[in-house]
């Protein structure tokens, strides 16, 4: 039997704000009178919801602001009602529906342990008797007896968690939960979520943005989409798809201004007229370029007068805008002085060995005393895909494909062989 | 219905929790402490005791000052549990938004706050009772029961107040009006039984007096006033024929405040 069952899971607000009494009264009556009843506009924060959980199943549900990701929650939660459908649910839940919720900030980390422990339905004698861990885990034992109101953010936070936690309820409710504390706390959360789910087979439900996070502690995701489950299914294709949208998301907007290049430093010392990806496949404008095939790009640059020495720096960045490379001029052997006019700048990369997916081109262009003069990301995209050879034996949950050399032996005979690093093992025969 | 109160039970802990939250968050920073909560029947006792010596109350037996502070015990601790009762919903709008528990624990929970600071009023009444040097009779025995009563009578209020207010803070805002109001129309300045013996033995309202004065007792606080300082300052049992009119619309009306609230309730998170 499942222990959440969602049916068919409708919920629709008005839009606009409360009916003042005197709107109430004169609807109720055009209601008697039979003329017909008066709506305010409605929205379908949830719509046609679909999708059962099994006992132990770790899900994380993904979608951009508004997708209904959090009302998904609140009904799950049983904090609100379904306008139509319903939410079965077989077994107790602890809502972390936003850590700290409870917490009081007149009362001591202490006192505040005790009292969200029985707003969470933890009777008082666990409580107790956990007091020593959830105190040990939340890294307060200095300040335990000091009013919250005094912590920093972090602090409460982290005294939130560590009640919420120790709580032994079926089912784990989590919404953007991990991107709380510092990153040594963050990894400790991660480290104590993954325990409660690989040791105590839970069931846990969490709720974020930090796709990458939680593509790495769950065993299915679901992706919404304008209140709608558009995917149910393998972490790593939700998270491909959810990067994707959030890349043509953008890459409407980045066509909507006509390819103009904004920068996002610009001295007017220097123009970059043209960023161009040598490829011969394009989707709508957008180069595609084979996973480890060579990358060519193309700059060109318009500088009115001479600038001495000058570094370049050019590199690909993933949608979350973290850099998976960077290269520079500094690295030549001598400076780079560009006189007056055009120049084109040719850059190429080698077997270009990103995860496939979708890159944003970021440029950063300094004088002498490293003052940026051209800066920018986003520039332009581009998409790396995989041939379909390579696809389905890539593994998952990597950002890059280092190229590596492979070389396996029984002790006598070398079984196999690979000098080639961008080739996949053929004939494994172990 | 039935099942309700067995329910509430599995939540009593939650409701001691908040309502030790409530009483330690309102008194942790002030130096009298929990001593703020007698200040308020004790400066009314003071100024009716005042008023009184001008306009001249007809009291019986018992020494004014004792009389009206026996009223304003039982009067207070309605009129906070029923407005504190009111605005307990939205006063927890965080915790309504994000976690689930039946929430009448908020509206019960008020209460339970109201009754610590009750049971400190019983402190003073008995240092009252010493200094007048009263014995309390057996009699005394019908208070807890008195003060479930009126428990039942503020969560009629609270229960369909605070749910209303949900939707029309005018309810927030009327209340303090509509209670103070209240006060004048039980007896707590003067005693039932000048009221008793204006309309029934003096009939006051001619052939309407006996009318006019179950109307005045369908309000439950006439009773419950006067059966608190019955059973406690005379030792004499409560008056039934006072009682029985504001019992009959509490059994009544307690149902139906508590059917809205429970109806009203699926949408508290949406609206609030």
């Amino acid at each position: 039997m499942p222990i959440i069952e969602v049916k068919h899971l409708t919920k629709e607000y008005d839009l606009g704000t409360v009916t003042s009494i005197k709107d109430t009264l004169r609807h109720t009556l055009a209601k008697i009178q039979g003329k017909g009843t008066w709506q305010r506009e409605r929205f379908k924060a949830l719509d046609d919801v679909n999708f059962t959980i099994e006992e132990g199943e770790v899900v994380g549900i993904i979608g951009h602001n508004g997708a209904g990701k959090s009302t998904l929650l609140k009904h799950l939660a049983n904090i609100t009602k379904p306008t139509s459908g319903e939410v079965i649910v077989n077994g107790s839940i602890a809502p972390l529906i936003e850590v700290g919720a409870g917490v009081n900030p007149e009362l001591t980390g202490r006192e505040n342990i005790f009292l969200n422990g029985a707003i969470l339905g933890i009777p008082k004698n666990i409580i107790q008797s956990k007091l020593d861990e959830i105190i040990d885990f939340s890294e307060l034992e200095q300040f335990i007896d000091t009013p919250v109101k005094r912590y920093s953010s972090g602090m409460t936070v982290k005294l939130g968690f560590s009640i919420a936690t120790s709580m032994e309820a079926d089912i784990l409710i989590v919404d953007e939960v991990l991107a709380v504390g510092d990153i040594a706390f963050q990894r400790k959360c991660l480290t104590r979520m993954e325990n409660m789910i690989n040791k105590q087979g839970r069931t846990v439900l969490i709720v974020g943005h930090n796709v990458r996070q939680l593509e790495r502690i769950c065993s299915r995701m679901i992706l919404l989409k304008h209140g709608q489950v558009i995917f149910d299914g393998a972490p790593a294709e939700a998270t491909k798809l959810f990067l994707d949208e959030t890349t043509l998301a953008q890459l409407d907007g980045v066509r909507k201004t006509n390819n103009v290049i904004k920068p996002s430093i610009d001295t007017n010392e220097i123009e970059v007229r043209a960023i161009e990806v040598t490829t011969n496949k394009h989707i709508d404008g957008t180069p595609v370029c084979p996973l480890f095939s060579d990358f060519h790009l193309q700059v060109t640059l318009y500088v009115p007068k001479l600038i001495k020495n000058v570094e370049i720096n050019i590199g690909l960045h993933n949608p979350e805008m973290v850099f998976m490379t960077k290269s520079s001029t500094s690295l030549l052997d001598s400076p780079i002085d560009l006189i007056a006019g055009t120049h084109t700048i040719e850059m190429i990369i080698d077997k270009l060995s990103l995860c496939p997916g979708s890159y944003g081109i970021g440029i950063g262009i300094y004088d002498r005393i490293r003052r940026p003069l051209w800066t920018g990301n986003q520039l332009i995209w581009l998409l790396i895909e995989a041939s379909s050879e390579f696809a389905t034996k890539l593994p998952q949950g990597t950002l890059a494909y280092m190229p590596a050399q492979w070389s396996i032996s029984d002790g006598r005979n070398t079984i196999i062989e690979n000098k080639n690093p961008h080739q996949p093992l053929k004939n494994m025969e172990l | 219905m039935i099942a309700s109160p067995k329910n509430l039970y599995q939540y009593r802990e939650l409701i001691a929790a908040l309502a030790w939250k409530n009483i330690v968050v309102r008194y942790k920073q002030a130096y009298l402490g929990l001593l703020w909560a007698v200040i308020k029947p004790l400066m009314l006792m003071l100024i009716f005791t005042l008023v009184k010596s001008f306009v001249g109350i007809e009291t019986g037996d018992i020494p004014y000052p004792i009389l009206t502070f026996a009223a304003l015990m039982p009067w207070i601790f309605f009129q906070e549990s029923a407005s504190e009762g009111v605005n307990s919903i939205t006063a927890n709008t965080s915790l309504i938004k994000k976690i689930y528990f039946p929430r009448e624990v908020f509206p019960l929970t008020a209460m339970v706050t109201k009754l610590v600071e009750l049971a400190i009023g019983f402190l003073i009444l008995a240092a009252l009772m010493v200094y007048y040097q009263m014995l309390p009779t057996v009699q005394v025995l019908w208070v807890p029961l008195i003060i479930f009563y009126t428990m039942l009578v503020a969560l009629t209020i609270s229960l369909f107040g605070s749910a209303l207010n949900v939707y029309y803070r005018d309810v927030a805002q009327a209340l303090p009006v509509l209670l103070s109001l209240a006060m004048y129309a039980s007896p707590v300045i003067y005693p039932l039984s000048l009221v008793k013996t204006k309309l029934l033995d003096e009939r006051a309202a001619g052939e309407w007096s006996e009318t006019l004065y179950t109307i005045y007792n369908i309000n439950p606080l006439a009773g419950i006033i006067d059966s608190f300082q019955k059973c406690l300052l005379q030792g004499i049992a409560p008056d039934f024929t006072a009682l029985l009119p504001g019992f009959i619309a509490t059994a009544i009306l307690l149902p139906l405040s508590y059917l809205f609230f429970k109806r009203a309730e699926n949408w508290f998170a949406d609206i609030i």
